[in-house]
């Protein structure tokens, strides 16, 4: 599973320099969905034996120490610099980052406005920042076929994750689920890698992180932010609005504040407009 | 019996010389006996004088079997390893324990390495005892005849384990090398690099982690714990650094209800003079406060619990 190549290098910097500050660290691991969740996996797994799952790099980075943190980080990025633009044949790798950056701070924006109690809003911004997670694979392993499915998709006005079902016999949400096991994620992150496209089947006790991600990832289709494949995103329905307790209308005031954020990230790793 | 001895309590570097001789200039190692278990914290430089009382004393009673707990890898907690003779001696069994890492080599591969050519004239393939390593996290094991030993992950630039060791209602613990857990984000919202969440979620956690420090010594019988610097020193340069200063940890002790603490992991540039001249300071400006008794750590001093 490839790092991102769109932040890596940033990553390689930053871990790189003995001076790092801890929140350079949080904000660079952060802005990559492969490499945070590969970083909350080592530090939940087994191997660290902690007792609680820990959703927050902040606290991880307090428990474990900047060095380890960094460590971490560094052996992820080191092992994917192989990865380059090629293994994103089907998704255009800038644009899949600034899909998921854009869920990721939607939610924990709607989280904040809402009045979230501020310990869990980072667990918000993870869910969001890995919701479609499982589309890597699939896009990697499968990837000429992916090509087809996304056309299919396009011509007959699918949901992407139906022309996944149809094409390849497994969806995006599924494939993440595979990949969040393998991760040792549990709880309201793997939760939403699963079933942001299933809100009606969704009987856990994590739906409202799940709901909040999926009227981000609406929003972040509506507005273009960034393309994760979908051209026919799934509106939420009334009652997923009334559940969160929030009007459709809170979404046009997010427009300005997600994308100064996504500016700040593009700032941070030096790209380009 | 459940003793305690103390034969390296030098941080950083041996320092041998006429400065070091009441305190001693050993790094980090303690002999805990548990009747007839040996368990060793940490194969600082300290370990090879044990290793020599083991070959005169104890291997007239049968081959030695030993639990070695090592805190972390850092090279004064591991450098006394290839000068600990029974580990060239047939019959010895060791039981080598630590802390995993975030590399991809194994405790063997970071101790036993030094045991090549390019350090030692031993390779460790070449060693007689049989050693197992095992590498543990936070956890409690049952190490039979009754004792326990529970561990918890410290603070200090590589990942670093305290050991709470119980026998017979007693316990022991070693806190070291260890810094307070503090917020190392930003707090100050004038600051370019503050992030409201971050300052918040990175409070609450420094807060928890030194709790449950504090309850991972609760109600120790003898804790040995780093206080490598004074307050005064910590905040000079210091921080980040891995280690406490001597007021924090006759706090944590204090507040743990601890009933004797020893003051571990002295400075390399500590002379015998100014360790008693601290140790008398920091006596004294506890007496009548509390119930707990402090001293400094000596090279050869036993403790029973």
């Amino acid at each position: 599973m490839p790092s991102l190549p769109t932040t890596v290098g940033k990553v390689l910097e930053v871990c790189n320099n003995p001076k790092t500050s801890p929140i350079d660290l949080d904000r660079v691991i952060q802005l990559d969905p492969v490499l945070m969740g590969r970083v909350l996996k080592l530090i939940n797994s087994a191997y660290y034996g902690l007792g609680t799952q820990v959703t927050s790099l902040v606290r991880a980075i307090i428990m474990l120490g900047v060095n380890t943190v960094k460590n971490l980080a560094l052996s992820s990025a080191v092992l994917d610099r192989v990865s380059s633009k090629k293994d994103f044949r089907a998704l255009n790798m800038e644009g899949f980052w600034r899909h998921s950056l854009c869920v990721g701070v939607t939610a924990k924006l709607l989280a904040r406005r809402r009045g979230i109690d501020a310990k869990m809003v980072e667990e918000y911004f993870a869910a969001g920042l890995l919701h479609d997670i499982g589309k890597i694979p699939l896009n990697n392993a499968l990837a000429d076929d992916y090509v087809r499915t996304m056309s299919t998709a396009d011509r007959e006005g699918l949901a992407l994750f139906a022309a996944e079902r149809r094409a390849l016999g497994i969806d995006h949400c599924e494939a993440g689920r595979i990949v969040a096991e393998s991760w040792r994620l549990t709880g309201a992150i793997a939760d939403t890698i699963a079933w942001h496209h299933d809100l009606g089947g969704y009987s856990g006790e994590h739906g409202d992180i799940l709901r909040t991600v999926a009227v981000a990832n609406f929003f972040a289709n509506r507005e273009g932010i960034g393309f994760s494949g979908n051209l026919y995103p799934e509106k939420p329905s009334p009652e997923v609005y009334s559940l969160l307790g929030i009007e459709k209308g809170i979404l046009e005031e997010l427009v300005g504040p997600v994308n100064a954020e996504i500016e700040k990230a593009k700032v941070f790793l030096k790209l380009g407009a | 019996m459940f003793t305690m001895k103390i034969w390296g309590d030098r941080g950083s570097m041996p320092t041998p010389g006429p400065d070091t001789v009441e305190f001693g200039g050993n790094t980090s190692c303690l002999e805990v006996r548990c009747d007839d278990r040996l368990i060793i914290v940490d194969a600082g430089s300290g370990v090879r004088q044990l290793g020599d009382k083991l070959m005169r004393e104890d291997i007239k009673r049968g081959s030695i079997s030993a639990d070695i707990f090592i805190t972390h890898t850092h090279w004064d907690h591991i450098m006394g390893f290839p000068m600990f003779t029974p580990i060239y001696v047939p019959g010895t069994k060791l039981r080598i324990r630590g802390p995993i890492s975030y590399e991809d080599d194994s405790l063997e591969t970071v101790i036993g390495s030094q045991l090549s050519y390019r350090y030692w004239p031993v390779r460790q393939e070449e060693l007689s005892a049989k050693i197992e390593y095992e590498q543990i996290k936070e956890t409690t094991l049952d190490l039979g005849d009754g004792i326990y030993v529970t561990t918890k992950y410290l603070n200090h630039p590589i990942l670093c384990l305290g050991y709470r060791i119980e026998y017979k209602g007693k316990s022991f613990v070693t806190v070291y090398d260890n810094e307070p857990f503090s917020n190392v984000f930003p707090t100050d919202p004038a600051d370019p690099n503050y992030d409201e969440d971050a300052a918040l979620e990175g409070e609450e956690a420094a807060r928890e982690e030194n709790e449950k420090l504090l309850r991972f010594c609760q109600g120790a019988d003898l804790l040995v714990h780093d206080t490598q610097y004074t307050a005064k020193e910590f905040v000079s340069g210091k921080v980040g650094w891995g280690h406490s200063s001597y007021e924090y940890g006759i706090n944590v002790a204090h507040k743990a209800r601890v009933k004797r603490l020893v003051l571990f992991h002295h400075d390399p540039n500590r002379t015998d003079a100014e360790l008693q001249e601290l140790e008398l300071f920091y006596q004294g400006k506890i007496r009548g406060k509390t119930s707990l008794e402090v001293e400094m750590a000596r090279e050869g001093r036993t403790f029973t619990l």
